[in-house]
């Protein structure tokens, strides 16, 4: 046995190749990392550069047109002050969406750990997840069963007052926030849920050992131990609410102008680019000025994160 | 305390389907108008079977949904694997020019894409949309399988390379089928951003070429009618499928694992 | 298996100096200690003697062969990780004939060959397991057979048996011993543990702050360690500084002896082990003491005492007769000049 394990044949049938010498390593990391970047730059870095391009033309550059370098698509917004107010419903309804969203998020997710534990915890956890697993649009569409005139929410009503006037909710501000809460609830209980499940029940106990009341351990331990989930579940929500056309188009009719329909509007029927270009361009600075803005409480959570 | 929470939670469950459930009570109902009373019938989807644009947009979805995940599972995984396994300047960078595709609204990178696109003369269609669709998922792909790596250890290759494998081997005799599980799940996330998206198959869209988001947009805008709530009472129901599938295959994975 | 030598090795890590001109020579067959605490450079070492790091400047040559650019994969060397590495996918069967599948091996030989090393480490029964399914030594033992079933040039250890408790890290002591004597391999081990170097090596070699302090045989460098780092991390030792006088040092104005010739110039440092030093004594040196603490441990005793100018110092007794001496009691230490030893400083 011993003269097996010390045989040197293996050896020499080796020493051939121990000639070879290693490639170096950025080769590899490269080969690894340029088609992803390559993809990425092709359908996000340049598409975004050319919108900022064409944001500063007079006309789209296609065909014989002759473009010239302007401001004017930027001013819009000065000469036609009804775009603020477009920006301000966008801006608003972002806030509310979010803001709502935390509230309930946060209060769903404390519910959730309190009311259930083990298997009944996990079942009801998917059941809260699964609705965000079907398409957006559908789920927005059948609010507007619900909300329409002899929807849904009028029929229980006029169960028990027969004759009773329709609420009438659709197309109003109202239902596109009910519909974007809807849409992007179950986010926000996800990442609250995910950050109350690492605070340890000990804690609890051991500040209540110290005299804190409940609201002291609200504010105390279990806000500042779930921020990050809570900030986490704003981003996800704040960024495509901003954005959202679908959504205004469906639930709020003919209220629903936000910059997103405007911009979509001038893509699909007003066909001009560059005045959707410095719409998105204006869009894009409001999002990242919010994140500026909310930075600093993302710090402090982040601080929070670290002494916890 | 405990039955507020419960009550609470009730009303939270409430507010998620009633709607939905009201949407697909409605797909059976036979009036066109959804009057009530209601009246059972299945016409809405015998409807579909005839409706060639729905099933040419579902066919152009579920295509465009898995050349997505195959191109941003392989593009990812191996943009994970230089990201979470080698030391390189610039890394950080890199990461962060990961998040435009998730944190841009998806609004200004499908105009972004249309206004580039068309300008370039890529064009729009299928490959624009494949091309929108695959740069979105990689960054999820990228975040699933980076974190699989994360509880792959560094050393398993090493060994590999210390019993004789080349650098190559090492990762396919052993990183990658410890991986097989987050890629699995990196390719499944990849398939469902593609099927979901909206927006940006929206504006990539042409008058021959649309998915089925586009096209149940379309149809809601030009009114509403009951065959709309049997197409998504149909995607819903394959939804829901599709979850409990994934939950079953991964409690079946689970237990493989820990036996 | 074949000699493994090291020369003129220096890597840096950006501005970190991590080896600083090592050389060593790895005799043939024999088990070297890399011993040192963590950052001392030892691991790096090992891992360039792997392949895994490249140095900066120096040469690896395993055998006759120059290895320093070669890969890993070429190098022909068996290696246990501390975590031991074992691939979690396969069974303990498939672990081990991992490499010599590598190398060509297949089929009956190979199965022959792995239950051959399966059997080396004593656990034939469990080859269809899974790693998971083995204890911390059992997965050490396999990690070891798969490591040198091929007949690796040479086998390298990287704290194999940190992650075990006392009891099975002694047995896996004596384990690894006759394994390797056994297979005769030309075997390079890490550990930060000096008991485990003292017990398992032919050679130790002490690194600090990416040099080699010393070398030797276990017991040479244990008996006469050249520096106060070596004196201290390979075994305990009481240290005493004083002007150098004929034939000593002197402290609190006493003559302390030292056996080995020396110079007299200024001032110096020597080193004596707990074990050599007795109290009230037979010894040419002696020095007053106070018992300060007494920490009693069965078969012996360590006492703790305050010597002049607070200088504290330790002992170590074996308990032949019961009578300990009582805390606060004034005593006199005693050591032969043969056991004092001078530092380089």
């Amino acid at each position: 046995m011993q003269g097996e394990l010390a045989g040197g044949g293996l050896r020499q049938a080796r020493s051939g190749r121990s000639l070879k010498r290693a490639m170096p390593v950025w080769v590899g990391t490269l080969a690894l990392l340029l088609p992803t970047y390559l993809w990425l730059t092709l359908a996000i870095f340049l598409p975004l550069l050319g919108m900022l391009v064409f944001s500063f033309l007079t006309k789209a550059p296609f065909g014989n047109a002759k473009p010239a370098f302007t401001f004017d698509q930027y001013l819009a917004f000065v000469r036609q002050p009804y775009l603020i107010d477009v920006a301000w419903t966008s801006l608003r309804l972002a806030l509310v969406t979010t803001g709502l969203c935390m509230i309930l998020g946060l209060a769903a997710a404390m519910a959730l750990k309190q009311a259930a534990s083990g298997r009944a915890r996990t079942i009801l956890f998917m059941l809260i997840i699964l609705p965000f697993w079907t398409n957006g649009l559908i789920r927005i569409f059948s609010w507007t069963m619900v909300l329409r005139e002899g929807g849904f929410i009028d029929m229980v009503i006029r169960a028990f007052w027969p004759g009773a006037p329709s609420i009438g909710l659709l197309y109003s501000e109202p239902a596109i926030i009910i519909g974007l809460v809807h849409g992007y609830l179950p986010y926000m209980i996800l990442t609250c849920f995910i950050s109350l499940l690492a605070i340890d029940d000990d804690l609890i106990d051991a500040a209540r050992s110290l005299g804190a009341r409940n609201y002291v351990i609200f504010g105390k331990i279990i806000l500042p131990l779930a921020l990050p989930g809570l900030i986490s579940g704003a981003v996800l929500t704040f960024v495509p609410v901003i954005g959202c056309f679908m959504e205004p188009r469906i639930l709020g009719g003919r209220v629903g102008v936000t910059m997103g329909t405007v911009i979509e509007d001038q893509f699909t029927s007003a066909f001009n680019w560059p005045r959707g270009a410095a719409f998105s361009f204006s869009m894009l600075a409001l999002v990242l000025v919010v994140f500026a803005l909310f930075s600093s409480v993302l710090r402090q959570g982040g601080i929070a994160r670290e002494d916890g | 305390m405990t039955h507020v929470a419960r009550a609470f939670l009730l009303g939270v469950l409430l507010f998620l389907y009633a709607p939905i459930i009201v949407m697909v009570a409605m797909a059976f109902n036979a009036s066109p108008l959804y009057a009530m009373p209601f009246e059972f019938s299945t016409r809405w989807f015998g409807a579909l079977a005839g409706d060639a644009v729905l099933i040419d947009s579902t066919r152009n979805s579920l295509v465009i949904a898995v050349l997505t995940a195959v191109i941003a599972t392989i593009l990812g995984t191996a943009a994970s694997l230089a990201l979470e396994r080698k030391r390189f300047m610039g890394r950080a960078i890199l990461r962060i020019l990961l998040l435009p595709p998730i944190a841009i609204p998806w609004i200004i990178s499908g105009t972004a894409m249309l206004l580039f696109f068309f300008w370039t003369g890529i064009g729009r269609g299928f490959h624009a949309m494949l091309i929108g669709h695959v740069a979105l998922a990689i960054p999820y792909v990228v975040l699933v399988v980076g974190t699989g790596l994360k509880n792959v250890r560094v050393d398993l290759e090493e060994a590999a390379q210390s019993l004789g494998s080349t650098p190559l081997h090492a990762f396919f005799a052993v990183t990658l089928p410890l991986l097989a599980p987050s890629i699995a799940a990196a390719a499944l996330f990849a398939f469902a951003v593609s099927l979901d998206q909206f927006v940006i198959s929206y504006f990539l869209a042409t008058p021959g070429y649309s998915t089925l988001p586009v096209q149940i947009y379309t149809a809601i805008r030009k009114g509403f009618t009951p065959e709309i709530n049997a197409i998504s009472a149909l995607l819903l129901g394959f939804s829901m499928l599709a979850i409990l599938a994934f939950v079953c295959l991964s409690k079946a994975g689970g237990t493989l694992e820990r036996r | 298996m074949s000699a493994v030598d090291v020369a003129a090795v220096v890597k840096n890590y950006g501005a970190q100096k991590v080896l600083d001109d090592i050389a060593i020579h790895f005799q043939e067959g024999a088990f070297t200690s890399l011993l040192g605490p963590s950052g001392s450079g030892k691991t790096t070492l090992l891992r360039i003697v792997a392949g895994f790091v490249t140095p900066d400047q120096g040469v690896v040559r395993i055998g006759a062969d120059d290895v320093t650019r070669v890969p890993v994969h070429a190098r022909n060397i068996g290696m246990v990780f501390q975590s031991y590495a074992l691939f979690p996918h396969m069974t303990v069967m498939e672990n081990i004939a991992f490499g010599l599948h590598r190398r060509g091996v297949r089929g009956a030989e190979a199965t022959r060959r792995a239950r051959q090393a399966l059997d080396l480490v004593q656990l034939s029964h469990l080859g269809e397991r899974r790693p998971k399914q083995l204890s911390g030594g059992q997965q050490q033992r396999v990690a070891l057979a798969r490591a040198i079933v091929f007949s690796p040039s040479v086998l390298l250890l990287d704290e194999p048996l940190s992650a075990l408790d006392r009891r099975l890290r002694q047995d896996m002591q004596v384990e690894l011993r006759r394994i390797q004597q056994e297979s005769g391999l030309t075997t390079i081990f890490v550990t930060h543990d000096q008991e485990e170097a003292l017990t398992l090596s032919d050679h130790i070699a002490i690194l600090d702050g990416g040099r080699i302090v010393q070398e030797g045989a276990p017991a040479q460098i244990y008996e006469h360690p050249r520096t106060r780092f070596a004196a201290s991390f390979l075994g305990d030792a009481n240290f005493l500084s004083g002007p150098t006088m004929p034939g000593g040092i002197e402290i609190d104005g006493r003559p302390i002896k030292v056996a080995m010739p020396f110079e007299t110039r200024g001032r110096a440092t020597v080193a004596v082990r707990p074990e050599k030093m007795s109290i009230d004594g037979p010894g040419e040196n002696r020095i007053p003491a106070v018992i300060r603490q007494i920490v009693y441990a069965g078969a012996t005793t360590t006492y703790l005492l305050d010597g002049p100018e607070g200088l504290p110092f330790r002992v170590f007794t074996q308990n032949h007769e019961a009578n300990l001496h009582p805390v606060g009691s004034a005593v006199w230490l005693t050591w032969s000049p043969a056991h004092t030893i001078l530092l380089a400083e």
